[in-house]
C-alpha cells in the first residue's frame, strides 16, 4: 500500500472528523459549563439539517444564508428547551438529564416526521462546490475541503471566544465556580442560556453542513450522537481541545480502519476509547470534576 | 315521564345492537368482526421510506378489498408499527399486534428483525407475510430446516442480489471487483452470492477490496476511498434506500465514475433511491455506468394487473410503488386467496391453502415453494436512466433471467 494512499485516506478521515467535531464541541461546552449531559444534542444536529434543507432546498435561499438561518432557528428552539426543560432539572443527577434529553430525541424525531414526512430529503450540491481537486494524484471533493476549512475555522473562533474575549473569561469563571461568579454579579442563568444556545448552534452547523452530501431524515442525529459521546469521553468531558483532538482521532482512525481492517473498523474505535480511559480515566484532556 | 323516556332509550339501543351486531357477524363467514392485519416496517431514518411503502401497499389492498365486499364478507383492518430496524422492537411489536388481535402479520425490512421474529411467530401461531427482509436463512433455516410454518416470504430473497453477476459476466473489460457492503448479514451474503455466481461464469475476475458500512452511516467517503485504492473496474454496493443515495452522491463528488466501468447498486431500483438520484441521472452524471437490481420495479412487467396497480397506487398516494409496497399489496391478496380457499383463519388451513399456489400479482406470476414457503418470481435488473415519460428516473435496458439461473433450491447447499 503506497504512502499516497495512506495520506489520501487520512485526508478523507479529516473531513469526516469535522462533522463529529462540530457536534462534539457543542456537547462538551454544554457539559463543561452547565454540567448537563445533553443526549438531545443529536436532535439539534437533525433540526439544523432540516432547517437548512427547508431554506436551501425548498425556499431556494443560497447555502450560506440557509445555514445561517438554520443556526438562528435552532438556537431559538435550544433557548426554549434550556429555559423550560433543562433548567428545572440541572441540579438533579445526570441520569435524570439523560432520561429527559433522550425523551426529547424521540419527541423531536417524531415532530420532524410530522412536519417534513418520513421520506429522506436531498438538496442539490451548490454549483460552486461541485467536482473535485486533484490531491496526491486522486480527485478529492471540493466540498470536503470546504468542510475541513469550516471545522478548523470554528475551532479557531471558539478558541478566540473562550480565551481572548471578556464573555469567554466569564464563561470559564462561571464553569469553575458558578456561586462565586453569581456573587460577583454574573447573571448565571442568562449565561447558561447563552452557552446552551451556542452548543446547539454548533450541532446545527454540523447537521446543516452535511445537507448537500447527505440525506436529511428523521433520526439522523441518533447515530451521530453515539460517536460524539465517544469523542467527548475520549477527549475529556468538558474539554474543547479534547473534543477537537478526539474528533480527529475518531475520524481519521476509523477512516484508516475502513482501509486496513474493514471488518472490525467499528470495534477499533471502541477499543481505542477503552485503552485511553484505562490510562487516563478523565480522557485525553479532561480533569476530574470537583 | 323521565323514566319512560329512559326505558324507551334502552329498548332502542337494545334493538339496534340486536339488529346490527348479529348482522355484521352474519355477513362475515369466518365468525370474526374483522380480519386484522398487523404490519411493521422501518419508519425512522434514511431507510424510513421502506416501512412507509409497506404501509401504503397494505392500506391500498385493504381499501380495495373492503370496497369490493371484503374476504368472505369480512371487512379488513390494519395497524402499523415502526420496527426501528431493531430486533427487540420487532418482537415487541409482534406481541403488541397479537394482543390487538392480529390474524396475520405483514412487513419487516431488516433480516435481523425477521430472524428474531421467526420463533415468536411460532409461539404466537400467527402467519407473517415477509415483504422485504431478504436473508436466505429466514426460509432456508427457519422454515426448511426448523419447520417454522408461520413464515411466508412474498418478496424476492437475497438471491435476487446476485442477479448482477449474470449481467456483468458479459462485460469482459470488467475484471477487478470491489464491494462497499452493508455491514450486516445481508451485505456479506449478497457479496458472497454475487462472487460465487460471477466466478462460475467468469473465472478470470478478481475480488480486490471490501469496505463495510453499518446501518445509518452518513459519510461513505472513507469506504469509497478505501475500495478505490485497489483500482477496481466494478463496485458492488449493498447499502440501500437513503444510504444508497448518499454513497452514490459522495462517489460522484470523488470522481469515481471517471475511474470505474460499472457500479452495481443492489436494490438501487427502489423508488426512493431513484427519486433521490433523478437529478444526477437526468444529467448523465453516472455516465451510463450505474446498474441496479430490485425486488420489483414499477415499469415491469407490462401487464394489465401491474399497470392497474401502479395507477391505483399513484392515485392514492401520489408516489410510485417500490418493491416493499408491491410485496405488501400482494401479501394481502395472497392472504385473501388463501383464506377464501381455506374458509378459515387457522394457520394449518391457510398453509394448506398456500400449497402449490400460483397467483398473478403486479410483479408477475408468483409460485409458492412448498418446502421453504418462499414465493418465486423473476425481477429484471437494469441500467439507471431517465425517461421523460416517468416522473422519476427508472431502470431501463432491462435484463430478465430465469430464476433457475441464480436462485437457490432445496436441499440447500451450504454457502462457500
Amino acid at each position: 500500500m503506497s504512502f499516497q494512499v495512506l495520506l489520501y485516506q487520512g485526508l478523507v478521515g479529516l473531513s469526516s472528523a469535522m462533522y463529529l467535531w462540530l457536534l462534539s464541541a457543542g456537547l462538551t461546552i454544554v457539559f463543561g459549563v452547565l454540567g448537563v449531559l445533553n443526549f438531545a444534542h443529536g436532535a439539534f444536529f437533525m433540526i439544523g439539517a432540516y432547517l437548512a434543507y427547508t431554506f436551501y432546498g425548498i425556499l431556494g435561499f443560497n447555502l450560506a444564508v440557509s445555514i445561517a438561518l438554520s443556526l438562528v432557528g435552532t438556537a431559538v428552539i435550544g433557548v426554549l428547551v434550556e429555559r423550560f426543560l433543562v433548567k428545572p432539572i440541572m441540579h438533579l443527577d445526570h441520569a435524570f438529564q439523560l432520561l429527559l434529553t433522550f425523551g426529547l430525541v424521540l419527541i423531536f424525531d417524531d415532530l420532524a416526521k410530522a412536519i417534513w414526512g418520513g421520506v429522506f430529503m436531498i438538496p442539490p450540491m451548490p454549483r460552486v462546490f461541485q467536482g473535485a481537486v486533484w490531491i496526491l494524484g486522486t480527485p478529492f471533493p471540493i466540498y470536503n475541503l470546504f468542510v475541513i476549512g469550516a471545522g478548523v475555522a470554528v475551532w479557531l473562533l471558539l478558541w478566540l471566544l473562550f480565551e481572548k474575549t471578556w464573555w469567554g473569561r466569564i464563561v470559564r469563571a462561571t464553569a469553575a465556580d458558578p456561586q462565586m461568579a453569581a456573587a460577583l454579579g454574573v447573571d448565571v442563568k442568562r449565561l447558561y442560556t447563552g452557552v446552551f444556545a451556542l452548543g446547539v448552534m454548533l450541532a446545527a452547523l454540523g447537521g446543516a453542513l452535511g445537507t448537500p452530501v447527505r440525506v436529511v431524515a428523521p433520526g439522523m442525529g441518533s447515530f451521530m450522537i453515539v460517536q460524539a459521546f465517544i469523542v467527548t469521553v475520549l477527549g475529556g468531558l468538558g474539554s474543547l481541545t479534547g473534543a477537537f483532538v478526539g474528533a480527529l482521532l475518531v475520524g481519521v482512525l476509523s477512516s484508516y480502519g475502513t482501509l486496513l481492517f474493514p471488518t472490525v473498523e467499528l470495534a477499533l474505535i471502541y477499543l481505542i476509547m477503552a485503552v485511553v480511559l484505562l490510562v487516563r480515566p478523565h480522557g485525553l484532556f479532561g480533569r476530574a470534576r470537583a | 315521564m323521565h323514566g319512560a323516556r329512559g326505558a324507551l332509550l334502552v329498548v332502542l339501543v337494545a334493538v339496534i345492537v340486536f339488529l346490527a351486531v348479529p348482522s355484521a357477524l352474519a355477513q362475515c363467514e369466518l365468525g370474526v368482526d374483522r380480519i386484522r392485519f398487523g404490519g411493521q416496517g422501518v419508519l425512522t431514518g434514511p431507510l424510513a421510506d421502506y416501512g412507509r411503502q409497506i404501509q401504503m401497499g397494505m392500506q391500498l389492498a385493504i381499501e380495495e378489498i373492503n370496497a369490493a365486499g371484503g374476504i368472505l364478507g369480512c371487512q379488513l383492518e390494519m395497524r402499523f408499527l415502526d420496527s426501528e430496524l431493531a430486533p427487540a422492537v420487532g418482537v415487541r411489536n409482534a406481541r403488541q399486534l397479537a394482543d390487538w388481535g392480529a390474524h396475520f402479520f405483514v412487513g419487516t425490512d431488516s433480516s435481523g428483525v425477521a430472524m428474531a421474529l421467526g420463533p415468536v411467530l411460532q409461539e404466537l401461531d400467527i402467519i407473517q407475510f415477509f415483504t422485504h427482509a431478504a436473508t436466505h436463512r429466514l426460509t432456508e433455516e427457519l422454515v426448511y430446516e426448523q419447520g417454522i410454518k408461520q413464515i411466508v416470504r412474498v418478496a424476492a430473497p437475497i438471491y435476487q442480489d446476485a442477479v448482477g453477476a449474470l449481467v456483468v459476466k458479459d462485460m469482459p473489460e470488467v475484471k477487478r471487483w470491489a464491494t462497499i457492503g452493508a455491514d450486516y448479514e445481508y451485505g456479506y451474503v449478497a457479496w458472497q452470492m454475487f462472487k460465487d455466481l460471477l466466478k462460475r461464469h467468469r473465472p478470470d475476475v478478481e475480488f480486490v477490496a471490501e469496505a463495510w458500512a453499518p446501518f445509518f452511516t452518513m459519510d461513505f467517503t472513507p469506504h469509497i476511498a478505501s475500495v478505490m485504492a485497489a483500482n477496481p473496474d466494478g463496485i458492488f454496493v449493498t447499502p440501500w434506500g437513503g444510504e444508497a443515495v448518499m454513497v452514490l452522491r459522495q462517489a460522484l463528488q470523488m470522481g469515481v465514475f471517471d475511474r470505474i466501468q460499472v457500479w452495481w447498486q443492489s436494490m438501487g431500483g427502489s423508488v426512493d433511491a431513484l427519486e433521490g438520484l433523478t437529478r444526477e441521472i437526468q444529467a448523465d452524471q453516472f455516465k451510463g455506468k450505474l446498474w441496479a437490481s430490485a425486488r420489483y420495479i414499477h415499469n415491469w412487467p407490462d401487464t394489465e394487473m401491474n399497470r392497474r396497480f401502479v395507477e391505483a397506487f399513484q392515485n392514492r398516494w401520489a408516489r410510485l410503488p417500490n418493491y416493499s409496497a408491491e410485496s405488501a399489496y400482494s401479501s394481502i391478496y395472497i392472504a385473501k386467496a388463501a383464506v377464501e380457499k381455506a374458509r378459515s383463519l387457522e394457520t394449518d388451513a391457510i398453509i394448506a391453502a398456500l400449497q402449490d399456489m400460483v397467483i398473478e400479482t403486479p410483479a408477475g406470476v408468483r409460485v409458492f415453494r412448498n418446502e421453504d414457503h418462499q414465493f418465486e418470481y423473476a425481477v429484471p435488473a437494469g441500467r439507471a436512466m431517465y425517461d421523460p415519460g416517468y416522473p422519476i428516473a427508472i431502470l431501463g435496458d432491462l435484463r430478465v433471467f430465469d430464476t433457475s439461473e441464480y436462485w437457490r433450491y432445496p436441499p440447500f447447499p451450504p454457502l462457500d
